[in-house]
C-alpha cells in the first residue's frame, strides 16, 4: 500500500471514529430513553461536524495541496458555517429564554 | 492537470485546484445555501425543544451512524479513484468509482427504509415541524445524491476509454461527490445528534 493510500485510509478511520463518538455522545444526553436538551451536546456534535468537514477538504478533497486561496477560502467557509450554526443556536435560545 | 496518460498526470497536484475551478465556486455557493437553511432549523428549534425532542426520539441515531459511514467510504473510495487515475491505474480507479456508486446506493437505500419506517410509525411532512425540516432536508440531499450519480457515471465514462480520460474532469466530479459527503455530515448532526 503507497503512503498516499495509507493516508486515506487513515483519514476514513479518523472520521469513522468521529461518527461514532456521536453514539457516546447521544447517550450521554438522554435519561432513561428521553431525549433532553443540552448545549454541551449541541455545540459538541456541530463542532465535531465542522472538524469532520476540514478533514474532508483538506484530505479527500485535496485542499491541502491546492493554492492558498483555495485554503483559505475552504478554511474561512468552515469558520462561517460555525458562526452560522452557532450563532443560530444560541441566538435563538437567547431569544427563546 | 487537463490531459490524460501523460508523464504530467502523474505528478501530485501541488498548487493546483483540484478539479475546474467553477465546481468550486459551485461547492460553495451550495454549503451557502445549505448554511442558510440549517440556521433557520436551529432557531426554528430553539423555539420549541420540546416538540423537537420528542419528534427526534423517533430517529433511530444508528441509521443515521450506518448513513454516515456508508457516504465516508464511498467518499474514500472516490478519492483513492482520483489518486488511481493521477497514477495512471485505470483499472483501479474504475474500481473505486464502482464502490462509490455501491455505497452511495446503500446510503440511498437505507435512507428509503428510513423514509418509509418513520411514514409507518405516523410521521410524515406535515406532521411537526421537526419533521417537515427532516424530511426537507433528506429528501433535497437525496436529489444531490442522485445528481451524484450522473456525476459518477461521468468519471465511469471518462475512465473507460483511453481516449476520454480526463484527470481534471475526474477531479471535478470528485470534488462534487465528497460535497454530497460533507453536507450529509452536517445534516446527521443537526437532525439526529443536537440536543
Amino acid at each position: 500500500m503507497s503512503t498516499s493510500s495509507k493516508r486515506l485510509l487513515i483519514v476514513w478511520l479518523i472520521l469513522t471514529s468521529m461518527t461514532l463518538v456521536y453514539v457516546w455522545l447521544d447517550h450521554t444526553a438522554d435519561q432513561n430513553g428521553m431525549l433532553k436538551a443540552s448545549t454541551v451536546v449541541t455545540v459538541g456534535a456541530i463542532v465535531i461536524a465542522l472538524i469532520k468537514v476540514r478533514i474532508i477538504f483538506r484530505e479527500f478533497m485535496e485542499v491541502r495541496h491546492a493554492p492558498v486561496l483555495l485554503r483559505r477560502l475552504t478554511d474561512g467557509w468552515v469558520v462561517l458555517i460555525a458562526v452560522c450554526l452557532l450563532g443560530s443556536y444560541f441566538v435563538g435560545s437567547a431569544v427563546s429564554g | 492537470m487537463t490531459t490524460v496518460a501523460g508523464a504530467e498526470l502523474r505528478e501530485m497536484p501541488t498548487k493546483s485546484w483540484p478539479g475546474q475551478p467553477d465546481m468550486w465556486f459551485f461547492v460553495l455557493f451550495e454549503t451557502l445555501l445549505f448554511t442558510g437553511y440549517f440556521s433557520v432549523y436551529l432557531v426554528s428549534r430553539t423555539q420549541n425543544h420540546d416538540l423537537y425532542l420528542q419528534s427526534q426520539s423517533d430517529l433511530d441515531l444508528r441509521i443515521g451512524v450506518f448513513n454516515t459511514i456508508a457516504l465516508l467510504l464511498s467518499s474514500w473510495a472516490i478519492a483513492r479513484c482520483v489518486q488511481a487515475a493521477r497514477e495512471g491505474a485505470y483499472r483501479s480507479a474504475l474500481t473505486n468509482a464502482y464502490l462509490t456508486i455501491a455505497f452511495g446506493l446503500v446510503f440511498l437505500i437505507s435512507k428509503v427504509i428510513e423514509w418509509v419506517k418513520e411514514i409507518q410509525m405516523g410521521n410524515t411532512f406535515t406532521s411537526d415541524e421537526f419533521f417537515s425540516h427532516y424530511f426537507f432536508l433528506t429528501s433535497i440531499h437525496c436529489i444531490h445524491v442522485l445528481i451524484g450519480f450522473v456525476v459518477l457515471g461521468v468519471v465511469v465514462y471518462q475512465l473507460w476509454s483511453p481516449v476520454r480520460r480526463s484527470q481534471q474532469l475526474v477531479e471535478t466530479c470528485a470534488t462534487y461527490w465528497h460535497t454530497v459527503d460533507f453536507l450529509w455530515v452536517l445534516i446527521f448532526a443537526l437532525l439526529y445528534v443536537v440536543r
